[in-house]
């Protein structure tokens, strides 16, 4: 077996591609799911769940108009880029039973890094536009993510602290966050005070995940009735797709991540099964895992409330979820020290 | 989640029947013509659309025999959609024209103009047979 | 403080004439600071269709059906308007009982009308869950008035001298039905639009005009109502049946215990009137007087009594948007001299300048869609030469409307 520094380059080729193809088809399945499910919650019938798949395959036939004041190379750019990346955050994240395809290679922290680069290509590609929603867009949009930045890293580094004060190895590694290979997870360290603390940042991350995902209360940036859809305004066919595409895909991501940090469980955990069997049902599992994230903290959200001023965006999340996010961090550090969680 | 009461109300909402009407079918068809004509040869059923209540003010009938012929109609018609025949003295209505108000049906002296509760009267020729009533 | 900024801090954004925030076409400039607006312009008329320049050409009970469709959302404001003018200047006598049935038809009207305006607003937030269930309640009042007079939109019941359907005893049990229906969603109505937190952080303070401004740029309807002007043209000078009802203008201290006069008590109001129209309609169901509901069966007299006429009158009423006039001037033709309409947008619209001054862009749409613009009820003119639009500034608004004044005394 060839290895270069380190790597087998056909287990790293082919887990990419496969993850990619996963991670696109998953993205759009799902979103196809997500709007049924904002149409029931909404008494209306919705459109077909193959619609995401229509949507892009119209987009790709379609031509791409680059404005007249855009700077050309920076507007295509930006989606490929935004497309890449969210299917490199999908490479780091434990999917089922699957190790992650670059596990060992980085770790929470690279993907709290990577989780904002499908942000900024969105903001380059605004800025690129040349027209002033876009711009106003790409402004909101760099707020939103400062503004969700601190709630997720205390929400990420909270449970990390936490299995580390338990004394786990490694506790920024995704595979030992979910759990994946030894079976412990962040419910199984923590005693009652910690399972407080684990609710709140369950909370936390909910809500940064439609920040995270631009929809409905947070979709500020794109604001249809406000900015005419913002960033993509002037964004069309291939290039629309792409970015489509990515936001699937960073759904999927978003998704996965607050699977592996809050319920990392597995099938194969509780039931005996034959190792092939295993990763199957721990898969599909996974999947059912995903939908639940998706249904809680995307559909019942974008359905249950207006949108926010940029202001509102600032303000919830530095304030409310930031102090929330602090509150489950001392609960934690509590349960650590005083509450006896248990220490393995 | 009383500062959020949407939150509750979506939730039930979401084991409740939507209420959308399937008219005429639930999903988009990929192709309209291929699956109006299907519906046509007895292939596929449309769904039914919401029932037009009693007194409807649909397409226009027109009951030629019994009209005499007296404009009255013509001058009543906000949108000037009836033609006079001078040779038979008899009217020509242009549907696409109509605004379906029926005052001509309440002006008409003999009875002779009615409205039916046809309403699906979407059409590519302005004058086609179907659009003119005579 | 505004020579202290630096120049080229502001920039512009067009909304219009074709935005997902506008449901009708006008163009909004704003000069923005940030997120602020600094500054506002806006140019109606890309909506004019030359209805009046139609109604002249046509006799007073064509026309009736002519002013269905100057507003898709209050067509029997505008007739019922048209209808009072024509009637006033032909010395016509309305049957009592036509009186209620027109009440009753304005009131599902203005439920209809409110009901569409809080989706829209709801939409305009984002909300869209109450903007779809919003429009799932409206369906209700559209399906009666469609059951009363035969169509959902544009209704064709009023006459020149009465209505042209009367209600038949069959006909009551479905309307019950729906008031019922209304009284029991009202309350979840109000719940789920003004308690809602997110509601309030958009909509409270938001757009604000204080009851002076109101006055003071002559603001009608419900827009004036929500800044504490106890006005409403069915109260001070009672048309129709509304003269034999009892209710008062909707206030929003009536339910909130004071008046701040932003978006958030607009929606007050309207709520609360949808509420009022439920009372009205039942008060009108149980006071119904039986009789005739059209002066005269026969049209070749009607349009007689219309020819004959002449004189000038002005017809008033309150449109769910708040007071419409319709000004007629009749000469003994059969087409009318003169027809002017003034719709409720046109008195609302210039207090969009003072509400959006410094708000945020996120607030343009549901400042602007505060006062429920209706710009094609508005957009009486248009002017054009070619290729060329003008602008006519007030100089040559006041100068043109003293030569067609002197033109019109002198015809006459």
């Amino acid at each position: 077996m060839v290895m270069i520094l380190g790597v087998d380059p056909v287990l790293v080729l082919g887990g990419t591609v496969a993850v990619a193809l996963f991670g696109m088809l998953a993205g759009l399945v799902f979103m196809g799911i997500e709007r049924k499910f904002a149409a029931r919650m909404q008494a209306r019938i919705g459109p077909p769940i193959r619609q995401p798949f229509r949507d892009v395959a119209k987009l790709l036939s379609k031509d791409s108009i680059v404005p007249e004041n855009a700077i050309p190379c920076l507007f295509n750019m930006a989606p490929v880029l935004a497309l890449a990346s969210s299917i490199v955050i999908l490479l780091y994240i434990p999917l089922g039973g699957f190790l992650p395809v670059l596990a060992g290679y980085g770790d929470l922290i690279l993907v709290m890094y990577l989780l904002t680069v499908p942000a900024l290509a969105l903001v380059a590609g605004g800025f690129a536009s040349g027209s002033p929603y876009a711009t106003v867009g790409s402004q909101r949009e760099m707020v939103t993510m400062m503004s969700y930045e601190l709630p997720l890293a205390i929400a990420v580094i909270a449970i990390a602290w936490r299995l580390a004060a338990a004394g786990i190895a490694d506790p920024f590694s995704l595979a030992t966050i979910a759990g994946t290979a030894s079976g412990i997870t962040i419910w199984s360290v923590v005693g009652p005070l910690g399972i407080i603390g684990c609710v709140l940042l369950l909370i936390v991350l909910t809500w940064v995940t439609p920040a995270e995902l631009s929809r409905v209360p947070c979709d500020t940036p794109e604001a249809e009735t406000e900015l005419c859809g913002g960033l993509l305004v002037e964004y069309s066919g291939r290039n629309l797709a792409l970015f489509y595409l990515a936001q699937g895909v960073k759904t999927v991501a978003m998704a996965a991540l607050a699977v592996a940090l809050f319920l990392p469980w597995n099938i194969s955990w509780f039931v005996a099964l034959s190792p092939n069997a295993a990763l199957a049902a721990d898969f599909a599992f996974f999947l059912l895992k995903i939908l639940a994230v998706i249904f809680f903290s995307v559909s019942v959200i974008r359905v249950g409330m207006a949108r926010f001023r940029i202001t509102h965006v600032v303000s919830i999340y530095w304030g409310y979820l930031g102090g929330l996010g602090l509150l489950g961090l001392v609960f934690m550090v509590l349960d650590a020290y005083i509450g006896g969680g248990g220490v393995l | 989640m009383s500062f959020l009461p949407a939150i509750p109300e979506v939730l039930r909402q979401f084991f409740k029947r939507p209420a959308t009407n399937l008219f005429p079918a639930k999903y988009l068809p990929s192709s309209v013509t291929k699956y109006l004509k299907s519906v046509q040869e007895g292939n596929a059923a449309i769904n039914p659309p919401v029932e037009t209540p009693p007194n409807f003010r649909g397409k226009i009938l027109y009951d030629r025999d019994t009209c005499i012929g007296c404009k009255l109609c013509i001058r009543v018609c906000p949108a000037n959609a009836i033609e006079f025949l001078p040779d038979t003295k008899k009217v020509r209505i242009f549907v696409t024209q109509c605004i379906f108000c029926s005052q001509c049906n309440d002006a008409c002296p003999v009875d002779a103009l009615h409205m039916s509760d046809e309403f699906l009267l979407a059409d590519e020729d302005r004058y086609s047979e179907n659009m003119i009533v005579e | 403080m505004s020579e202290n900024k630096k120049i080229g801090s502001t920039y512009s954004i067009p909304i219009g004439p074709v935005h997902p925030a506008l449901k009708e076409p006008i163009l909004f400039t704003f000069k923005m600071n940030g997120e602020l607006v600094e500054e506002v312009d806006f140019a109606p008329g890309e909506c004019h269709r030359g209805i009046e320049w139609m109604g002249m050409r046509r006799n007073p009970v064509q026309i009736v059906h002519l002013t269905d469709r100057i507003c898709g959302i209050c067509g029997v404001s505008h007739s019922l308007a048209f209808a009072r003018a024509v009637e006033q200047i032909a010395e016509i006598e309305v049957p009592e009982r036509a009186h209620y049935v027109r009440t009753i038809i304005a009131e599902y009207e203005r439920l209809q009308s409110h009901l569409l305006w809080a989706g829209v607003a709801a939409h305009e937030l984002g909300f869209d869950t109450l903007f779809f269930l919003a429009w799932r309640v409206r369906e209700e009042s559209m399906d009666v008035i469609e059951y009363l007079t035969g169509n959902r939109v544009n209704y064709g019941i009023v006459q020149v001298g009465g209505v042209r359907r009367d209600f038949t005893e069959d006909q009551f049990p479905r309307i019950e039905a729906s008031l019922k229906y209304y009284e029991d969603v009202a309350g979840k109505l109000l719940n789920l639009f003004l308690e809602d937190r997110t509601i309030q952080m958009r909509c409270k303070n938001t757009g604000v005009m204080s009851e002076k401004e109101a006055l003071e740029l002559c603001t009608v309807g419900p827009t004036a109502r929500a800044s504490g002007l106890a006005m409403d043209v069915r109260y001070d000078s009672p048309y129709a049946a509304y003269g034999d009802l009892d209710f008062t203008p909707v206030l929003p201290h009536q339910y909130l215990g004071l008046t701040n006069g932003d978006v958030y008590d607009r929606i007050v109001v309207r709520l609360l009137e949808v509420v009022q129209s439920v009372d009205l309609i039942r008060q009108c169901l149980e006071n119904m007087p039986s009789g005739e509901v059209l002066w005269e069966k026969k049209y070749p007299k009607i349009l007689a009594a219309c020819k004959k006429a002449t004189g000038e009158a002005v017809g008033r009423i309150e449109a769910p948007r708040g007071e419409c006039l319709h000004y007629v001037r009749m000469d003994g033709n059969t087409n009318p001299q003169c027809w002017k309409v003034k719709a409720s947008t046109y008195s609302n619209q210039m207090s969009w300048l003072n509400m959006l001054k410094g708000e945020q862009i996120a607030d343009i749409p549901i400042v602007v869609a505060s006062i429920d613009p209706c710009m094609s009820c508005t957009d009486r003119v248009a002017v054009v030469h070619g290729e060329r639009t003008d602008i006519l500034t007030k100089a040559d608004l006041h100068r043109l409307s003293v030569e067609k004044t002197r033109r019109l005394a002198q015809w006459s």
